[in-house]
């Protein structure tokens, strides 16, 4: 999505400066065009079918199972192993050795021959080799405060209480799903090419909600094997509200900086939303009435958001009057008249706080699928096609596009040393990326290269005292240092949302914001910051279930139902 | 041992990066090793051979010292990575007519990607010749002329670049071999291995943010 597409807007999209700030990316809620809703319009629209073909699970929780899913050219099977993990095991640390439940998701149906190879990998994770025939390799652990309430409950005849479900809000938790080549897997491209995987991140999403229905199951069937005679199963609507938690440190946060293309696709597709919808000259009566019930569950949603991170407690207290203020707004007449859409958009910005405008963005969308859901064709990236510098590019060009897209960075005081405070490293263990403080610790030999708006000051000066030939390629050769940053510098000029324009190694940096933008493309909910650098999260909440998919609205599941606020 | 080609790129460039060359580099050197191997080509041997051979050298001393007349090294040898980057920088140039001729340099193959880049911002086929072989890159695949012995030859004592002269279409893409030796691989973790900051229990903690147990 190079450049703007703006055919049918009148209404300019946000400028890079605005939405680029990680305030901003930091409070992104879900919207139509996250790649959990894309999945399941697909399969909807789609008609693809389901079938468990082998559930071979003691009373323990331990075995092997198969669920199949088959879309008009393609069979997925997510071949999933249960295990006994002793307590003082179950971490969600990427540093962990062993889960509740390890998962593959097959490209096609497992033989005996790939399932007894999967066996002898995949509960290994890292450890273990995958090969091209998997898409992706996951593992999960149980809540402990609910995994065992529910299964209590249901083998006693039961139905799990109504509050410990609410608190918690899933069975377990899956603590990475790695895809993309990781371990052996399939290279994306190898699957990019299937219109089912070109939307992003589809095969990792299609994993987790096939994990959702495992994890149901599983909890189902212990219950039945400790009480036959009495056990009944989850009741349907409260079945339903387990989504699958995940946690996720910072392993997530430098993908968004390492993918700016494809990052760039992500927000120009929202933003470009946002701009069509901004420039409806009126609204219907139905689109009027359709936002206003998904205003109202917006709500219901921000109440059942439970967090106990200072900073998140803030936010949701501000998204509550927010969202209160923006209703009584709306009843007001808010959305009668010409161009209802921008007004209020324009209101919100001097009237909600930034969580509050985010979420307001979302919701906008809500009623304009015919205008925004196309769009998630676009949020694919080729990186590659991007890659190469553009050596005859005129040193004074770049220096424009410097004082352009990082003249935020060449304000900053970077020889003071809040503004250099953190390193962002990978640790031997397991390679895990890590942040450290970069005058506490003796990390600075080992930062990456996360760190743009440093990099580019750093690359201004030295243009400045550049007295060669004046094309990038004459001043590379002397200074390869600067070849990373002067292809982001390229980069962001053709792609202007594919920066980051905040100071990523400050003191004040907080990881969180990037992680949450991340999920929230993901389709996440219920955001839970445990510390600065990680997140605790809600997916697939409120969905159907795949052999519900047929009956059911295959989208209308992001916002929790009105009835919940009845009960 | 077979590997994704994104496990492949990766462990390039962090090689790349361990042994000593700044991130922008070492991204074009994962993508470089990433080129030739999904061509069926030894990306990741051609790729330890060089940094081997030029652990501990200081990169400037590899770097043509002037891109005006025949690229030569101060040290006598040019890396093909620097000269690829170096080469490839100048695409608009050689679109335009310029011819490229190089001193003695190592692992010549591992200008083809840099080469396959700047056909790629150009839309032309380029020409690489050493020692009696000639290969013609485009953006996606690549064709032999002479004697392919020299493919993977260790250095050569010149390279000449320039435009293909003729039609390439139908050039053969090469198909992928993925599979990568256990002392190739072990070579380039080797250096990899010196990107990552040795684990410590404060690290453990503080640096990933969480507690090491997680029940809720």
């Amino acid at each position: 999505m190079e450049a703007t597409r703006q055919s049918q807007s009148t209404v300019e999209m946000r400028s890079p400066g605005t939405v680029m700030r990680l305030a901003r990316l930091g409070s992104f809620h879900q919207c139509r065009l996250s790649f959990m809703r894309t999945l399941l319009r697909r399969m909807k629209r789609e008609n693809w079918a389901f079938e468990r073909p082998r559930f071979e699970i003691d009373e323990q929780g331990v075995g092997t199972a198969v669920y199949a899913v088959r879309g008009p050219e393609r069979t997925y099977s997510l071949v999933c192993f249960g295990h006994d993990l002793p307590p003082e095991q179950r971490s969600d640390r990427v540093i962990a050795h062993a889960w509740d439940a390890t998962f593959a998701l097959f490209d096609g149906i497992p033989t005996r021959d790939d399932i007894e190879r999967l066996s002898w990998n995949v509960p290994r994770q890292e450890a273990g080799r995958v090969s091209s025939r998997e898409i992706c390799l996951s593992r999960a652990n149980r809540s402990v405060r609910l995994f065992e309430h529910a299964v209590d409950s249901l083998a006693a005849g039961r139905q799990p209480d109504r509050g410990q479900v609410e608190a918690v809000g899933y069975l377990m938790r899956t603590t990475a799903v790695y895809g993309s080549g990781k371990f052996g897997a399939a290279d994306r491209e190898a699957i990019a090419g299937r219109p089912e995987f070109a939307a992003p991140f589809q095969a990792e999403m299609l994993s987790v909600f096939l994990i959702r229905t495992f994890v149901l199951d599983l909890v189902e069937h212990l219950a039945r094997c400790r009480a036959p005679e009495t056990a009944v199963p989850f009741e349907p609507a409260l079945r339903r509200r387990f989504g699958v938690g995940n946690s996720t440190g910072l392993g997530l946060a430098p993908f968004v900086v390492n993918h700016p293309v494809l990052f760039n696709n992500w927000i120009a597709a929202r933003e470009t939303a946002l701009a069509r919808v901004r420039s409806l000259p009126r609204t219907t009566p139905e689109q009027a009435a359709m936002f206003r019930a998904m205003l109202s569950r917006a709500r219901i949603n921000a109440d059942e958001w439970r967090s106990e991170h200072s900073l998140q407690i803030q936010k949701l207290i501000m998204l509550k009057a927010d969202l209160a203020h923006l209703e009584d707004h709306v009843a007001a007449g808010a959305l009668d008249g010409h161009s209802p859409w921008d007004r209020l958009y324009i209101w919100a910005e001097s009237n909600l706080s930034i969580e509050g405008q985010e979420q307001l963005v979302s919701l906008m969308l809500e009623p304009h699928g015919e205008l925004v859901d196309a769009l998630a064709d676009h949020m694919g990236a080729d990186e590659d096609a991007a890659f190469r510098i553009d050596g005859a590019m005129p040193l004074d060009r770049l220096a424009a596009i410097l004082d352009e897209t990082y003249g935020w960075a060449l304000k900053i005081d970077w020889t003071s040393p809040d503004s250099l405070a953190r390193v962002w490293y990978v640790s031997a263990e397991k390679l895990e990326p890590r942040l450290g403080e970069r005058f506490e610790e003796p990390i600075e030999p080992y930062e990456q290269p996360l760190a743009p708006g440093r990099d580019a000051a750093i690359l201004r000066r030295d243009l400045d005292r550049w007295e060669g030939d004046p094309t990038v390629a004459a001043f590379l050769l002397r200074h390869p240092e600067h070849r990373h940053i002067v292809r982001r510098a390229q980069i962001t000029a053709r792609f202007p949302y594919a920066e980051i324009r905040d100071n990523t190694i400050s003191a004040a940096l907080l990881p969180i914001d990037l992680l949450r933008c991340k999920l929230a493309f993901f389709g996440a909910t219920h955001f839970d910051p445990r510390s600065d650098r990680w997140v605790r999260i809600n997916m697939f909440q409120d969905a159907p279930f795949p052999h519900e998919l047929s009956a059911a609205d295959a989208d209308d599941w992001a916002y929790p139902p009105l009835a919940a606020a009845a009960e | 041992m077979t590997f994704s080609l994104n496990e492949i790129e990766a462990m390039g460039k962090r090689a790349a990066r361990g042994a000593g060359l700044p991130w922008g580099l070492a991204e074009e050197a994962g993508k470089a090793t990433r080129w030739l191997t999904a061509r069926g080509l030894p990306g990741a041997e051609q790729l330890a051979e060089s940094l081997t051979r030029n652990d501990g050298a200081d990169y400037r001393d590899l770097t043509p010292a002037s891109a005006d007349a025949v690229w030569q090294a101060p040290s006598g040898r040019l890396c093909p990575l620097v000269c690829g980057a170096a080469l490839c920088d100048r695409a608009a140039e050689i679109a335009g007519g310029l011819e490229i001729a190089t001193g003695p340099i190592a692992q010549p193959l591992l200008l083809a990607p840099f080469a396959a880049g700047a056909a790629k911002l150009t839309g032309l086929a380029i020409e690489l010749s050493w020692a009696g072989l000639t290969m013609t890159v485009t953006p996606d695949g690549f064709r032999v002329d002479g004697d392919d012995m020299a493919l993977t030859a260790r250095s050569a004592d010149g390279v000449r670049c320039r435009r293909a002269g003729r039609d390439v279409a139908g050039t053969p893409t090469g198909a992928p071999d993925r599979a990568i030796d256990a002392e190739t691989w072990s070579r380039l973790d080797a250096f990899a291995q010196r990107t990552f900051a040795p684990a410590t229990e404060a690290s453990r903690l503080a640096g990933a943010g969480a507690g090491l147990t997680d029940t809720d």
